[in-house]
């Protein structure tokens, strides 16, 4: 029966999406990248498709053989991974940004907040998968270094990924979550309470990387255009640090 | 309330591949269905066991088995992509996943209203020197339709559902992969409940639908019985 599944399916969908980009991206540069990809649209007429997920599940997903032609991911481990795999040669792929940690809380709420040892006195605090996510990771290391971890370890919610760690304090369900600067800048529904130090986190880096085995020429123009002046503008508008 | 084009996207993309999922395995469904109302002998039970197993096994036990089949180290993953052909993270896992998942409850509800058959009158049909083929189509469905209707209803209300097995092996893609089952959770997920609830509505109306032509075929196979 897999079998013929399979090859019904195949049968059915032999040519199938011929010029679109899918580009798997990390979730907290959803925005700036649907922005990117408007402009570059315009520009190519080239359609591009995303699949937005923290950076774990997509490198998964291509590891398994997920028809990616772009990856952009919020940490360096991912793409090593890949490239390990043989999935990523070493000249496609470029570290394009990078961002910052905040803590932010329910906008309404009047917590005060000055450094990690403050998060002690919340009750749940939301973060991304802090085994799996880069953004839980990063946050984690953080509060590792900060000597807080162990006694906030209980008070967590872990989360897919950074939007949905978001999501928790916008719904009011967390007192607080450890997200990046640039998530905190597009939700109405929170305030940035405390930004963590970058010489106190760890070093955000997302690299760009274009998938060995891309059908799809234009992948490669679309790589180009993401380091390019015009998107640079862009990632830097909705707070992103440029590499 | 107003939906978007990507809802209805959405609805059609889920559709589409529950309504593939459904009409690839009607067939193999019917099939199973028949040897396991009829067959007596050794392996049966095995087959009956490996046809149940995904209504048992968590959805995403599945996946995760379906994943390591086909995933690119596998030696299937190899040959796939010898071929030039991408299933995995594409429509064509959708309807994978929703095919094994919803494959048992054909065969169960199918399975059922053959075993309801006489078996005189199949009897009766063979010592007139009618050919099997013959008989199934012309004595064993007849008397069954409408146990193969409600099992091919069930089966395609299961593929419009599913989710644990398609998130692992078909992701969540907008545009490729995503179904409502998925777009509910993600847009839940990210605190855009209003946005999830749209879609909430649709499959309100399908499972409505659903039931209401199961339960109409249902209704009448009794009367039509007593």
């Amino acid at each position: 029966m897999l079998a013929l599944a399979l090859l019904g399916a195949t049968a059915v969908g032999a040519a199938e999406h011929p010029s679109e980009i899918l580009v798997f991206a990390a979730v907290s540069t959803r925005e700036a990248m649907e922005e990117i990809a408007k402009q570059f649209q315009r520009g190519t007429g080239q359609t591009v498709r995303f699949s937005f997920g923290s950076s774990s599940t997509l490198a998964r997903q291509i590891l398994a053989g997920a028809p990616a032609d772009l990856f952009l991911s919020a940490d360096l481990d991912r793409v090593e991974q890949l490239a390990r795999a043989g999935l990523v040669r070493p000249s496609d792929r470029r570290d394009l940004l990078s961002n910052q940690l905040v803590v932010v809380v329910p906008a309404a709420s009047a917590v005060a907040i000055k450094g990690a040892p403050d998060l002690v006195r919340l009750d749940r605090i939301a973060v991304a998968d802090p085994e799996s996510v880069p953004a839980g990771i990063y946050a984690r290391k953080w509060l590792e270094s900060a000597g807080a971890w162990t006694k906030l370890k209980g008070k967590l919610i872990p989360a897919l990924d950074v939007r949905a760690a978001l999501a928790v304090v916008e719904a009011g369900s967390a007192d607080a979550a450890v997200v990046y600067r640039t998530d905190a800048a597009i939700s109405k529904r929170v305030r940035v309470a405390y930004q963590v130090p970058l010489a106190e986190a760890p070093r955000i880096t997302y690299p760009l990387a274009r998938i060995a085995g891309s059908k799809q020429p234009a992948a490669q123009q679309l790589f180009r255009f993401l380091t390019g002046e015009q998107a640079r503008a862009v990632f830097t508008r909705f707070g992103f640090i440029v590499l | 309330m107003v939906f978007t084009i990507e809802d209805l996207e959405i609805l059609a993309l889920t559709l589409k591949v529950a309504l593939t999922s459904t009409v690839l395995i009607l067939p193999v469904g019917i099939a199973v269905a028949w040897g396991l109302a009829r067959w007596r002998g050794p392996g049966k039970g095995a087959l009956e066991t490996l046809v149940s197993l995904p209504l048992v096994l968590p959805p995403t036990a599945v996946g995760l088995l379906l994943l390591l089949l086909l995933e690119r180290s596998s030696a299937m993953g190899r040959l796939l992509a010898a071929l030039g052909v991408d299933v995995l993270f594409t429509w064509r896992a959708v309807v994978l996943a929703t095919a094994v998942m919803s494959f048992p409850l054909l065969v169960r509800s199918v399975r059922t209203s053959f075993e309801e058959i006489d078996p005189r009158l199949i009897d009766i049909a063979r010592t007139l020197g009618r050919g099997p083929l013959f008989v199934f189509a012309r004595v064993v469905l007849p008397l069954s339709w409408r146990g193969v209707l409600a099992g091919t209803v069930l089966a395609f209300a299961r593929a419009l559902g599913e989710f644990g097995a398609t998130i692992i092996v078909a992701g969540n893609i907008p545009g490729r992969t995503q179904t409502l089952a998925l777009a509910i959770f993600q847009r839940s997920e990210m605190g855009k409940d209003r946005a999830a609830l749209h879609l909430v509505l649709f499959t309100v109306l399908l499972a409505f639908a659903g039931i209401w032509i199961t339960e109409r075929v249902m209704r009448r196979r009794q009367r039509s019985r007593s």
